[in-house]
């Protein structure tokens, strides 16, 4: 059942900065995964990182956070694969639901959790073994594949979905990191998806690449989304407005905004959304 | 000074002013060189010198002075089926004193028998032993020669000086003479100095024994504290949570890597020897020792390594879904490997070096036998060069310098196959 | 793989204690006196060359440390045979006692003499023990006769006893890390303060005062440390007639030609008077067995023989050659018997 949505407004009837509720429609019918009341602690409950924030993530979609540094987006995206069990000190509050099960239950493994959530990082981070044991590594370790040709398959399969087969098939046993920082970024696409994740995280995926690299991943990216559900974190407007159906804006650990990705660039509800859409921050 | 201040009062621009420093910090950083350089040749040349001296003193020992006999295999002498009790030195004498057949007196004959090495005896033995065919016949057979002959042989002792003055006397120096006149007496490589053990008489000494007890005692060590250690280091490392307890661990690891060698000796001596029974001089107590002292290097080196690897890769790896134990085994640990496999070698080299713990578990003893096995007693090189360096004879010093070049030479050998596994490993990211 | 690899190593080190455990020794264990010990080795090596048994280990622990490791029990992980350069000590016998060691067996080899030589070129001197006290010791009874000590003011041998020579005092002698050193001032430092009663005394009453007074050697240049090159004493004597040296008696014996040996109390350092015990600078070398370990440890009994033999330390002998002062005959047959019926020591000798 979703949230009641809070009133439209207009444009010269921006929500004032005072207000941190978050406005515009959180929820969505079915999401995929459901955030609720997500707050987050560093340093052992002493620093407050996120706060009180609620968020669907819709089937077939992508989501993107933007917002300005250290707004909380990273690490809100992180509790998503419960990436942040690896800080010391870190602590996250409320529930998030992957298919109606809280994945910070206790009785919920992280192993098949960050294989049925699988994330991307800012800097293309492959291992240091060859392009095809870079791929295969995730289905191996999981069982996927039973022997040489399975494997085989799943590698090609996963470069071509990341577009980089036609690039690299000829020296798949050559280092991974001798490749190009966008070709780097879509190995680790393709690695990611390589275990058939239900959803891809991406944490400003781009922001250590090229234009030619990026416009490709955002191809990318568009593409994937007919079968993964994504959630990106970015720094570029530009880039959130290509490739999201939906956007969220945080800032200083809240979720002030959430709305059609549209909406958002061309009519803010949140003044803080107005000023940084428009580039008055600083 | 120059006409652009002195025109107006335009601001300094700050290109001249870092021309005006230029020249000084170009003087500085040329003197750091320069430093730095020196630094490097002065370590270079006392490395050389060291090299220099100790192979200097020490090649002669790989040569060794041998008396060629002709030796007749009497069949009354020797019987072929009881050849352990055959009078093998009294044929030897014999022989000898064949060649030099004007010598009758008894006291005489004593001085010209001592020309020769108890070890010729020991090399007959062996010869007709392994062809029990040839009794009956007139052998040649090259024995080595005593101490005092080699080293007058090598001119370590002045012929010239007066006889009182050197430890052969003038008729034994014209035996010598006539020998070589008849080209029976000659340097040859000394073959004996590294299949043999340690031996009270110079020229049967060698350094296999202590070769072979360092083998051992280091293959205890490595497959001992290499395991251990990267076992310890990851899991404090990676696994173990950051608090009190793990903090006055971390300590104590680094207080251990400083304890002087001498206080693992006693403790090996307290645990190893008295409370578990283990042999007393035995290579397998010496590595057990000497593991506990490499241990903490290993472990501060493995933990530091492990602390390189970029958080990425951890990232990267628990992103597909690996476990911890996974990530660490599969990515972070390899990445590591060049890092901790220097750290062993560190401490493996000094595990080579050490003789003050073994002191105390027995190992600085005479032993003749080479080891076996790692429960039979033995000694290593380092010992053996304490122990040669201490003996009275003349000959032994040569033989000192030259176990220090098989020691630098094992050495050099394991620090070139960490440099080799390095390289193999190391990966870039 | 990896967990294979730990198990196959864990198991390969359980098996190795528990073999290493059940496994006896083959071969003798011998410990002790750094004196003894180019003696023992000698005859060690020749024992292995020439029988079947194993060549035995030695280790120079000294002879404290030796009784020690001797005394500490029976067992195969304890030593067979423990080397002394003095008696073994009646605590040592009842601490081996006390750890079932009840039969021992001591065996005499031979004697160490220290002797106290010059050049030949020089006058030979007739020194006794107080004169060589008062000759090096640091500080010395006052010369006028009151029961005190004073920092050692003689500069001749002729202002310590007016027999002597009217040359400077200067002795090359071995370091304080020399077992020489050590016998030289327990025989000759601890015997001359003795002959001083107030000396004598303090020996009673404060030991540790008497060990100091006795046994700190001079350092205002009289006394020369000329390091443990014993070769290097002689040529230094023969360079200068007025220096006297101390060191083993091998030496005197290999280089009679160039040096002599000083009388001292009245005796001449000769192989005669050495080897009876009329020479004071002297001490008996000894070796220890323990009976309980002779046929469980293969080889003992045979140890023995060779040592004992008069090819190894009969005055003939190769362990003469190697400076051992030998016994005479009837103290040989004797310590022969003993070595061979293996008597045990009894302790009420001591």
């Amino acid at each position: 059942m979703p949230e009641s949505p809070t009133p439209i407004k207009r444009r010269n009837q921006l929500v004032d900065r005072n207000i941190r509720d978050t406005v515009g429609q959180s929820s969505v019918p079915n999401p995929r995964m459901r955030c609720k009341n997500v707050s987050v602690y560093y340093n052992f409950g002493e620093k407050k990182a996120i706060n009180n924030i609620s968020l669907d993530i819709g089937q077939n979609e992508v989501i993107a956070m933007i917002g300005p540094s250290g707004c909380g987006k990273s690490t809100f995206i992180r509790c998503l694969n419960r990436m942040n069990d690896t800080i010391d000190g870190c602590r996250v509050e409320g529930q998030i639901l992957l298919d109606e099960t809280d994945i910070y239950d206790k009785k919920i493994d992280v192993v098949p959790l960050r294989a049925q959530v699988g994330m991307v990082f800012q800097k293309p981070n492959p291992f240091p073994k060859s392009i095809y044991d870079n791929i295969a590594y995730g289905p191996k370790i999981h069982g996927l594949v039973q022997n040489r040709q399975e494997t085989d398959e799943v590698v090609e399969k996963s470069l071509k979905r990341a577009g980089l087969w036609n690039e690299v098939k000829d020296r798949l046993n050559q280092p991974g990191t001798g490749l190009s920082g966008g070709q780097q970024q879509r190995l680790c696409i393709a690695r990611t998806i390589a275990v058939n994740p239900e959803v891809i995280l991406m944490d400003e995926p781009c922001s250590a690449l090229d234009p030619i690299a990026t416009s490709i991943i955002e191809e990318l990216i568009d593409e994937l989304k007919q079968e993964y559900s994504i959630a990106i974190v970015t720094h570029s407007m530009q880039q959130a407005s290509r490739v999201s159906q939906r956007t969220a804006y945080f800032h200083m650990g809240d979720l002030i905004e959430i709305g059609p990705t549209e909406q958002i660039f061309l009519n803010p509800l949140h003044e803080l959304t107005n000023d940084y859409i428009t580039g008055r921050f600083g | 000074m120059n006409n652009h201040t002195n025109n107006d009062n335009v601001t300094v621009r700050t290109i001249d002013l870092v021309q005006k420093g230029l020249a000084r910090r170009y003087k500085s950083e040329k003197r750091f060189k320069m430093i730095g350089l020196c630094a490097i040749i002065f370590s270079l040349l006392c490395l050389a010198g060291l090299f220099v001296s100790i192979s200097g003193s020490g090649y002669t020992a790989f040569l060794q002075t041998k008396i060629e006999l002709d030796v007749f295999l009497d069949p009354s002498v020797l019987n072929p089926n009881n050849l352990s009790g055959a009078d093998f030195h009294g044929l030897v004498k014999r022989s000898f004193y064949n060649m030099f057949p004007e010598v009758k007196d008894r006291r005489e004959k004593k001085k010209l028998f001592s020309l020769l090495s108890s070890g010729a005896t020991y090399d007959l033995t062996d010869f007709v032993k392994a062809n029990p065919g040839k009794i009956g016949e007139t052998i040649l057979l090259w024995v080595p020669a005593d101490d005092d002959v080699d080293m007058l042989i090598k001119g370590h002792m002045n012929r010239d000086l007066p006889e009182s003055e050197r430890r052969l006397d003038d008729v034994q120096v014209s035996w010598i003479t006539r020998l070589e006149k008849q080209a029976k007496i000659e340097k040859k490589f000394n073959t004996t100095f590294f299949t043999a053990g340690d031996s009270r008489e110079p020229e049967l000494a060698g350094i296999w024994g202590a070769t072979c007890g360092s083998f051992y005692t280091l293959f205890i060590t490595l497959v001992l504290s290499f395991p251990i250690g990267v076992a310890a280091a990851v899991y404090l490392e990676e696994f173990a949570r950051k608090n009190r307890f793990t903090d006055v661990i971390e300590v104590n690891i680094n207080n251990l890597a400083a304890v002087p060698s001498i206080v693992f000796g006693l403790l090996g001596l307290a645990v190893f020897l008295n409370f578990l029974g283990l042999p007393r001089s035995s290579s397998l107590v010496g590595g057990l020792v000497l593991s506990l002292m490499t241990l903490p290097t290993i472990i501060i080196a493995g933990r530091a390594a492990l602390k390189s690897v970029p958080p990425s890769i951890r990232e990267a790896a628990l992103g597909v879904g690996a476990s911890k134990t996974q990530m660490v085994a599969h990515h972070v640990l390899p990445l590591a490997m060049p890092g901790i496999l220097t750290g062993t070698i560190i401490g493996m080299a000094r595990a080579l070096g050490e003789t003050a713990p073994l002191l105390m578990i027995g190992m600085v003893a005479f032993i003749v036998d080479i080891p076996a096995g790692f429960t039979d007693p033995s000694t290593v090189l380092p010992v053996q060069i304490f122990l040669w360096a201490d003996s009275p004879e003349r000959a032994f010093m040569e033989k000192t310098s030259a176990a220090i070049m098989v020691l630098l030479l094992f050495l050099v050998v394991m620090n070139s196959a960490a440099v080799f596994l390095r390289k193999k490993y190391e990966q870039r990211w | 793989m990896k967990k294979v690899l730990l198990n196959v190593w864990v198991l390969v080190f359980i098996m190795g204690v528990g073999y290493v455990h059940a496994k006896s020794r083959d071969y003798i264990s011998i410990v002790g006196s750094s004196t003894v010990y180019p003696f023992a080795t000698v005859v060690a090596e020749t024992f292995g060359k020439t029988t079947k048994f194993k060549t035995p280990k030695i280790e120079s622990t000294g002879s404290g440390g030796g009784h020690k490791l001797f005394g500490s029990g029976v067992g195969v992980q304890y030593p067979d045979i423990t080397n002394s350069s003095r008696r073994i000590k009646k605590s040592e016998v009842e601490k081996a006692a006390a750890n079932g060691i009840n039969e021992i067996v001591e065996v005499k080899i031979g004697y160490d003499g220290i002797v106290i030589a010059n050049s030949k070129k020089a006058a030979l001197m007739d020194l006794s023990v107080k004169d060589l006290f008062l000759a090096l010791a640091a500080s010395v009874p006052n010369p006028d006769g009151t029961p005190t000590v004073v920092p050692n003011p003689y500069k001749t041998w002729k202002s310590i006893n007016a027999k002597l020579p009217e040359i400077a005092v200067e002795v090359l002698g071995p370091p304080p890390t020399s077992g020489t050193r050590d016998a030289f001032v327990e025989l000759v430092m601890d015997e001359g303060g003795k002959k001083f009663d107030f000396i004598n005394a303090m020996e009673k009453t404060d030991k540790k005062q008497f060990k100091t007074i006795c046994r700190t050697i001079r350092e205002d240049g009289a006394y020369i440390e000329a390091g443990e090159n014993d070769n290097l004493i002689v040529q230094k004597l023969e360079a200068n007639p007025n220096a006297l040296g101390i060191f083993g008696f091998s030496f005197l014996d290999q280089n009679i030609d160039k040096i002599q040996g000083s009388s001292i109390d009245g005796v001449q350092p000769v192989f005669e008077a050495i080897a009876n015990g009329s020479y004071p600078v002297s001490r008996p070398l000894l070796f220890y067995v323990k009976k309980a370990h002779v046929d469980q440890i293969p080889g003992i009994r045979e140890f023995l023989k060779e040592f004992t033999s008069e090819k190894a330390w009969g005055s003939e002998g190769y362990l003469t050659d190697k400076g051992l002062i030998p016994m005479s005959a009837d103290e040989r047959k004797k310590y022969y018997d003993i070595a061979n019926n293996l008597i045990p020591l009894n302790p009420s000798d001591l």
